[in-house]
Order: structure tokens, then C-alpha cells, then sequence
């Protein structure tokens, strides 16, 4: 289980991070998201001990973060960290052996995941000589390689088509089953829905919301209804409560402020004609995100 | 942590050596040296104008001209000039004026005339310009021709002209018993400094070079962060250092090889043991040579701490190089960084040269004893007898002192350069880290 507790990061005088706290479960997905600059990568950076906090405390199961702990973290940083002048065995060999793992366990596991990954005739290619999403394969591939009991997986889906990004999450849900803990962060929601289970919104290095998905999702107010058939707009836009509507080709969505004005909208909504759906869904996590950072930089 | 920091010392080293480059550069080291050492036979070999003959054809009406054809080989030699000449004794140059235009060899006519008020004069005539070395040995033979004249119109017998010709006898003594008497040892001192700071100004540059290049592509692949968050800085710091002086270590013991294997070249190229202008070529030769000049003893006797300021001085510049590569963004902004470092080096190498010209200068000495200049002016110093063992050992001391200093403050740059990938505010920020332990 990884710890994070009261965590604040100075840089000279510029707050980073501040007043941090969460905590990952083994075998749980976690999401930490943010806008550029919001204190991720900081947050990351000391969670691999390469920054010391400022004040509060890291701990993964219950040690504090050293070389010994850090042999059992995966790290996939957002800009590739490769060697691009090594070849993809030379790579695994380098980053592998820094994790305290022998040669041999070390190309064994990486004919594994090249042959999972379909890349096993990569094996003795130059990085520097790989596509930009073979390059981020191997780098996925060298932070699993030791079979992390931390995952950390920043923006691992750049550069990878909807096949590669499918592969990716069965790995990562994979490492999940087997009881790593995994920190997620993404600037695409949609990725963030689909996997983690608890996350932390960052803003300028505070957290402005945190807990589960589930909750989160329940506890924001605002509902979309989605409705297909011939109603009117305009008469939906009039109805109290709804705060936007927007007319897609195959559906318009009603964005409301709370679940007391579905009864509203459903009025309106029996008016029509052709009416084939009427789903009251809860808000995205992309909306939640817009919202709670928008909120953020007004105050 | 050990294992990691050897995995990443023979990492590193291999990433130098079993390249290769490495193999290429090195044959071309190995025939360039071999080139260099043998330059006057290439050049002889292919030929040139300096093969040829210059035919002089000389009119004498006073009666010096044996003794002009005898001093222009002496002076020719003397001069070092390859050319040679073939002189005949002519009764008039005129016949010959006509035809120089036709004259498939350079051909030059000397007049030499009496001349009244300075006993006797000499007209040079040719169709071309004749070229500065020649017109020099000429015009030295033809001078010591009019010295000679002078001397015997003056009324002295042959005993007296033979006496005042001849050179002075001059002996030298040594009252020092300790001090070496021989005469060849400041030229080999100075020979053997040269043969030690060359090849150590070439490493140093290879060294800087290579650390800021290993640093900054670590760095600009942001693999910097993989790698720090397993290994301490510290280790990561010392790998680098370490793997790049093992490596021009081991380029420096190549080299010497090299020189070794080229100056065995030349032995077989050249049949004389010494050409004219005074190189030994066999190996044999010099190593009798620095034997009897003193030179092996001092060498001998300052060997620990040669080798201890060396590698001192090695790992200083590494670690400098290290703290300026860790604290740049880009290669090119290392580069710039370096180039004061280079000028220190250069600094030190013109020193090393004019310590043998100013003997005993104070600042030269001064210097000597200041870290990243004193590999190479204290061995330079020390063979000339301007430096005193005791004086070597103080300079190899104060080097390993400010080396340490230097790593242990520097570590603490380092530590915050390698995360460091903006240039804002740079060197506020790297001093501030002096701060940090």
C-alpha cells in the first residue's frame, strides 16, 4: 500500500504540491489528475524518491521511500526515457539490472512481453529506430519488466492506436489482479473512467476533489439526460434547472443541475414525437474535471 | 548499491570501448602516429625540387675558392638544408650568362671580386630567383672566404690564423654534487615533459568531452529519472567518473603504445641513428639518453606522486565536467560551458612550454602548485630541477584536497542539475544547492 501523507513540496519559494494526501491499496487503480503544472509529475517524482518532500511523508508498505523500496516501483514517465542509442535487450538489460534483477530473468521476461506485445523482432533493433508507439511499448515494457509492486504510469497511452491502448489496459489490469497498486494519470477521462477506481483532481499542487469514481460521480449534482427523438429545443432549453442542451446528429443531451429536474425534462420530453431513449446518466469524469478545476481558478 | 554502481561503471566503459568507433579510431591513431614518426621519409620518398642539384659555377679572382666550395657543404649542413649543390671553378661567368635561360638545372653564377675597402665582393647571378636558403649559405661561405682573406693579409703565421680560427675551448663545471652534470638533460627534461603533457591535453579534452555527452544524453532522454530513482546520485556521479577516466586510462597506455610501436617504425625506416636535426630515433637511443641525463631517476623517484597528482588532476576535471554537464539542458550549452575549462588547460600547456625558457620563473612556479594546472607544470618543473620532491608532493597534495572538495560540493550541484531541464534561473538555483547536504 502505498501512503501519501500531508505531502508539501516547496521549489524555492514556489509551492508544488501542498498539503497532499491519499493513499493506493495493493491490487487498486488510482487516478492522479491535474492540468499541466498542477504538481503530477512533482507528486510522481517524490513518490519515486527523487525529490525529498518538504514536509509530510511517503511511505509504500510501510517503509519510507530508498533504494531498496524504489527496486519495486515501475515508473512510465510521459516523455520517453529511453536510451535510443541502445538496442531494445540492451535497454531492458540496463534498466533491469538497476532494478536488481539477474541478465537472464531479464531477457526471459522480455521475450515474454515482445512476444505479447507482437515485437519479438525488435529484440536487437536500436530505440532510435522504433515507430514513436513501438518506442512507448518497450518503455511500458521496461518499467513492468521486474513486476512492480507500484506502478506508476504517466500518460501511457501517448502515441498508441485504440488496438495498443486495448493491449496496455489488459497488461495494466492484469498487474492489478495479481495485487499491484497502480497510479494513473491521463489528460484523456475517458481512459480514467474506464480504469481507476479512486483518483485525486490536482489544482495549482492542491487537491480540489478526491475518493472513489463511484462516489464522486454520485455525490456531483449536475446529470446529463440523453434523448433520441423529435422534441423541442427550445422547450427543453426553457424547462428550470437546465443548465445547457446540446442537438448531436443522433441524440440531443440535457445537461441538468440535479436529479430534480429529470421529472421536468420528461414532461417536455412526452410532447414529442418519435422519442425511442430518455437516459439519465451521471456527468462525465471530463465534465467533473472541467468543472472542479474551472471552480478552482475562479477562487 | 555497489553492484549497481560497477553495473554502471562497465555500462558506461562499454559504451566507449566496445563500439566500433573505438577500434576504428584507434588503427587511425595507430598510422597517424606511425605517419608522424616517419614524416621526413614520406616527404623524402615522394621527391621534390630538393632532390635536384643547384649547379654553381664560380669565377674566384681571390684566390678562395677551395675554401669557399669547403665551407658551403659545411654551412649547408649546418643549416639543416637538404639541397645540394655541385660547384666547378670556372675562368669567366660571362660564358655562361648567355645560357642560363637553356640550363635544364637550377644553375647559379658567383663572381667573387676583391673589392678595395673590404677586401673582396661577390656577384650572384641567375635566371630565377634564388631562394632564401641557398642565398644564405652562399653568402655565409663567401664571408667566411673574406674573414679568411683578412686574416692572412694581416701578417699572422699559420699558427697564429689556425689559433684564432679555431673555436674556444669551453668546460663546464658543476660544484653541486648532487645536480646531474649532464649536459643532454635539460633538453631531455624538456622532451620528456612534452611527451607526458601532450598526450595528457588530448585526454583531458576526450574526458570533458565524453562525461558531458554521456550526462547530457541521460539527461535530454529524461532516462536521467529512471536511472536516479535506482541509484544514488552519488553512484550515478562516481560512474561516470570513474568509467571515463578508466577510459582515457586506458587510450592513454594505447597511445604510449602507439608512440612506441612508431618510433620502432622509424628505426626501421631510417638506417642513421640520429638525422640531422638532432631527433633520436631509436628507441634504445632515448631510453639511454633520459638514463644518462638523470631524467629516469627523478622520474623514478617522483613516480608515486606523478601518478597520484595525474590521477587526481584526471578526476578533477571529470567532476567539474560532470557538475557543468549535470546543470545544462542541451550538448551546445555544454560545449559553451566547457570552453573556459579548455582555456585553463590551454593556459597550463603554454606554461608548461615557457618553463623551459624562463628558468626558475616565480609565477610559472606559482602556478604549479594550483589544481587543474599542476599535472602539467609540476612534472615539467620537477624534471628541470625547478621543483623539489618535497615541492611535487605538496603539489600532488593540494590537488587531491581540492579534488575532494570539489566532488563533495560538487555532488550537491549535481543532485539538483541532473533533475534540472530548465535554464531559469541556473545558477541561482545551483547555488542555492551548495546549500543542500
Amino acid at each position: 500500500m502505498l501512503s501519501v501523507s500531508h505531502v508539501t513540496k516547496y521549489y524555492d519559494t514556489v509551492k508544488a504540491v501542498d498539503d497532499l494526501s491519499f493513499e493506493v491499496q495493493d491490487g487498486e487503480i488510482f487516478g492522479l489528475l491535474g492540468v499541466n503544472g498542477a504538481g503530477k509529475t512533482t507528486t510522481f517524482r517524490m513518490i519515486i524518491g527523487l525529490l525529498e518532500p518538504t514536509k509530510g511523508k511517503i511511505l509504500l508498505n510501510g517503509k519510507p521511500i530508498d533504494y531498496q523500496v524504489t527496486d519495486t516501483i515501475g515508473f512510465l514517465t510521459e516523455e520517453r526515457s529511453l536510451l535510443t542509442k541502445l538496442t531494445v535487450l540492451e535497454q531492458a538489460i540496463y534498466y533491469g539490472t538497476l532494478k536488481g534483477m539477474k541478465k537472464e530473468k531479464i531477457e526471459e521476461r522480455l521475450d515474454y512481453w515482445l512476444d505479447r506485445f507482437g515485437m519479438s523482432e525488435y529484440k536487437n533493433r536500436k530505440i532510435k529506430e522504433l515507430s514513436k508507439g513501438n518506442q512507448q511499448k518497450i518503455q511500458f515494457i521496461t518499467a513492468i519488466l521486474h513486476e512492480p509492486k507500484l506502478l506508476i504510469l504517466d500518460e501511457p497511452f501517448t502515441g498508441l492506436d485504440p488496438i495498443n491502448v486495448e493491449l496496455f489496459m489488459e497488461v495494466i489490469r492484469e498487474f492489478k489482479e495479481k495485487g499491484s497498486s497502480i497510479i494513473f494519470s491521463s489528460h484523456r477521462m475517458e481512459h480514467v473512467e474506464l480504469f481507476c477506481e479512486k483518483l485525486v483532481i490536482l489544482v495549482k499542487g492542491e487537491c480540489v476533489l478526491e475518493g472513489s469514481l463511484k462516489e464522486i460521480k454520485k455525490d456531483y449534482r449536475k446529470k446529463n439526460i440523453h434523448i433520441i427523438g423529435d422534441v423541442s429545443i427550445d422547450k427543453l432549453k426553457e424547462v428550470p434547472g437546465v443548465l445547457d442542451v446540446q442537438n448531436l446528429a443522433n441524440e440531443i443531451v440535457v445537461k441538468i443541475k440535479s436529479d430534480k429536474e429529470i421529472d421536468d425534462v420528461f414532461e417536455v420530453v412526452k410532447k414529442g414525437k418519435n422519442v425511442t431513449e430518455f437516459k439519465v446518466e451521471d456527468a462525465t469524469l471530463n465534465e467533473i474535471f472541467l468543472s472542479k478545476v474551472g471552480e478552482a481558478y475562479d477562487k | 548499491m555497489t553492484n549497481k554502481l560497477k553495473f554502471l561503471v562497465k555500462q558506461s566503459l562499454d559504451k566507449k570501448i566496445k563500439t566500433k568507433w573505438f577500434k576504428i579510431v584507434n588503427v587511425v591513431l595507430l598510422v597517424l602516429l606511425i605517419f608522424i614518426a616517419n614524416i621526413d621519409t614520406v616527404v623524402n620518398l615522394f621527391g621534390g625540387d630538393f632532390n635536384e642539384e643547384i649547379q654553381l659555377f664560380v669565377e674566384d679572382q681571390v684566390g678562395g675558392y677551395d675554401l669557399f666550395a669547403e665551407n658551403l657543404t659545411n654551412v649547408a649542413s649546418m643549416m639543416q638544408s637538404s639541397q645540394k649543390y655541385a660547384i666547378e671553378k670556372v675562368n669567366d661567368i660571362s660564358e655562361y650568362k648567355e645560357g642560363l635561360k637553356d640550363e635544364k638545372k637550377e644553375t647559379i653564377l658567383i663572381q667573387i671580386l676583391p673589392d678595395e675597402g673590404n677586401y673582396l665582393k661577390a656577384n650572384v647571378i641567375s635566371y630565377h630567383e634564388v631562394g632564401m636558403i641557398s642565398l644564405g649559405v652562399i653568402q655565409s661561405a663567401i664571408n667566411t672566404v673574406k674573414e679568411t682573406v683578412a686574416i692572412s693579409e694581416s701578417g699572422l703565421s699559420e699558427e697564429e690564423i689556425l689559433a684564432l680560427t679555431s673555436p674556444a675551448v669551453v668546460t663546464t663545471e658543476i660544484t653541486n654534487e648532487e645536480e646531474s652534470e649532464s649536459e643532454n638533460k635539460e633538453m631531455v627534461s624538456s622532451v620528456v615533459s612534452l611527451v607526458i603533457i601532450l598526450p595528457c591535453f588530448f585526454l583531458i579534452l576526450m574526458l570533458v568531452q565524453m562525461i558531458g555527452a554521456e550526462i547530457n544524453d541521460e539527461k535530454t532522454t529524461r532516462s536521467m529519472e529512471i536511472i536516479i530513482s535506482n541509484v544514488s546520485p552519488k553512484a550515478h556521479f562516481l560512474s561516470k567518473i570513474i568509467a571515463s577516466t578508466c577510459f582515457v586510462g586506458i587510450q592513454g597506455i594505447l597511445l604510449l603504445l602507439y608512440g612506441g610501436i612508431a618510433l620502432l617504425s622509424r628505426s626501421i625506416f631510417t638506417s642513421s641513428e640520429l638525422i640531422s636535426n638532432g631527433t633520436i630515433t631509436s628507441l634504445a637511443s632515448i631510453m639511454e639518453m633520459v638514463k644518462t641525463s638523470g631524467v629516469l631517476d627523478l622520474l623514478i623517484q617522483g613516480l608515486p606522486f606523478l601518478i597520484l597528482l595525474f590521477l587526481s588532476s584526471f578526476l578533477l576535471y571529470a567532476i567539474v565536467a560532470g557538475v557543468l554537464a549535470s546543470m545544462t539542458t542541451s550538448i551546445e550549452d555544454f560545449q559553451q560551458l566547457q570552453t573556459p575549462m579548455m582555456l585553463i588547460i590551454m593556459i597550463g600547456y603554454y606554461l608548461a612550454l615557457m618553463a623551459v625558457q624562463f628558468d626558475g620563473a616565480v609565477f610559472i612556479k606559482v602556478m604549479a602548485f594550483l589544481p587543474m594546472l599542476s599535472f602539467l607544470l609540476s612534472p615539467v618543473l620537477f624534471f628541470l630541477g625547478q621543483m623539489t620532491l618535497l615541492e611535487l608532493g605538496l603539489s600532488t597534495l593540494v590537488s587531491i584536497f581540492f579534488t575532494w572538495v570539489v566532488f563533495h560540493y560538487g555532488l550537491r550541484i549535481y543532485k539538483v542539475g541532473i533533475l534540472n531541464y530548465s535554464s531559469n534561473k541556473l545558477w541561482r538555483k545551483m547555488f542555492h544547492s551548495l546549500k543542500n547536504k
